[in-house]
């Protein structure tokens, strides 16, 4: 069975820095065999913010049709969710934000219905990796993203200690990061790191 | 002499109509009209208007390319005293639909540190307050932790002191706003005693000229 990645695009500009990072994360784990590779960026995926009717908790789905009905299907499916996003005003932007809050069908599964999000035997056998990049330089200016992505990763029964994160700050205009001193190489590590970590997983 | 009245602008960020982030800044506009305020309220859900593009055009301008609802907004918050910009906690963060506001932002960001043709002085943005409106359903200490410096950013683009938070947590547990101790009660005080302080300084301005 080929290890399924899903690799979420969540910059609204196209082939920027965040969305480079993800390249080349992506690049380094399509170097691995039977590693299947899907991107989607975000601004073309078709997703709504949620409503906050809680419909969830009792449908067990979202009332909305959208571009979250394949999404949802495909973050149940994958192996390795990886979320790229750029921090826009201290937090990330607002179109990943309107996919981690559509997330919440699977939190209202998981703690209202207390039903399964995964088969108990692909439980603990799925990593997150959390892709970002700020043009600001402080060090902290990642720290009120990061809870959104745990929920995020948490509700769709990735662990804490199962994600990795690699946060790239102080590259802001276009191409930016190709400057950066360390971020491809810590790219291509992170990518052969969660594959060859991966692969023991499924073996086990 | 006839004092200033205070402007008073409420924007409530969740697309839940009447819920629990909403009744806790009504609560707070309320307080602030008791006092002779003009207050305004305005829901994003019924505005029309778009997320950031990160286009960075507004780098080059100092204006937005995306002529929408957001705009008129900003200017709307610009003519305020006081703003309370009120969201629930959604995954640890504000919702998508204030995030998509704050983000907006990012042109009065580039006249400040780019473009160099905005600045706010310190008595100005002393005689302007923003506060926090918000709930949460859990208990968790630190479940408002992930906004503040959002809202941070938001108010200090804007021109407005960061002056309070008007937060209550644990609404599962409450079964809602209505039924919290003392919340609203609180709101509707802080409301009222920001316009004093708000009208204070306007006044002592006018005294000063």
């Amino acid at each position: 069975m080929p290890i399924k990645v899903l690799a979420i695009a969540g910059s609204p500009r196209r082939h920027g820095n965040s969305e480079t990072l993800l390249d080349w994360v992506l690049a380094s784990m399509g170097e691995e065999p039977d590693v299947v590779i899907e991107k989607i960026p975000v601004i073309e995926a078709d997703i709504n913010p949620c409503l906050g009717c809680n419909a969830c908790e009792k449908l067990n789905r979202c009332v909305h049709r959208d571009g979250m009905d394949a999404m949802h299907d495909k973050l149940i499916e994958a192996d390795c969710i990886i979320l790229s996003a750029p921090i826009f005003c201290m937090g990330i932007n607002a179109q990943t934000k309107a996919l981690i809050d559509r997330a919440q069908v699977f939190r209202s599964r998981k703690y209202v219905l207390k039903l399964p999000i995964v088969p108990p035997e692909r439980k603990g056998k799925r990593l997150g990796v959390f892709l970002a990049t700020a043009g600001q330089t402080w060090t902290h200016v990642f720290d009120a993203a990061i809870p959104s992505v745990k929920c995020f990763f948490h509700v769709i029964d990735i662990k804490d200690t199962d994600c990795h994160y690699l946060m790239i700050n102080g590259v802001d205009e276009k191409g930016a990061i190709d400057r950066h001193p360390s971020a491809r190489s810590d790219a291509h590590r992170l990518g052969k790191v969660v594959i060859s970590d991966l692969k023991k997983r499924l073996a086990g | 002499m006839k004092r200033m009245a205070v402007t008073v602008l409420g924007i409530s960020g969740s697309p839940h109509r009447h819920g629990n982030t909403e009744t806790l800044l009504d609560s707070f506009l309320d307080g602030a009209r008791a006092t002779g305020a003009n207050v305004e309220k305005v829901v994003l859900k019924e505005l029309t208007f778009s997320s950031c593009k990160g286009c960075n055009a507004c780098h080059k301008t100092g204006t937005c390319i995306v002529q929408d609802d957001a705009i008129e907004l900003f200017e709307k918050i610009l003519a305020s005293d006081i703003i309370a910009v009120a969201s629930p906690i959604y995954s640890m963060g504000i919702t998508a639909e204030l995030k998509s506001l704050v983000d907006r932002a990012q042109y009065f960001w580039a006249r400040k540190f780019i473009l160099k043709n905005l600045y706010f002085p310190e008595d100005h943005i002393k005689r302007h307050k923003g506060l926090f409106v918000s709930t949460a359903g859990t208990s968790w200490d630190n479940v408002f932790d992930g906004a503040y410096p959002v809202v941070t950013a938001f108010f200090n683009g804007l021109g407005f002191e960061y002056y309070d938070n008007i937060i209550a947590s644990d609404m599962d547990s409450h079964k809602g706003i209505k039924n919290h101790p003392t919340a609203l009660k609180e709101a509707y005080e802080k409301g009222k005693i920001v316009v004093g302080v708000v009208e204070n300084l306007k006044n002592q301005g006018v005294a000063q000229q």
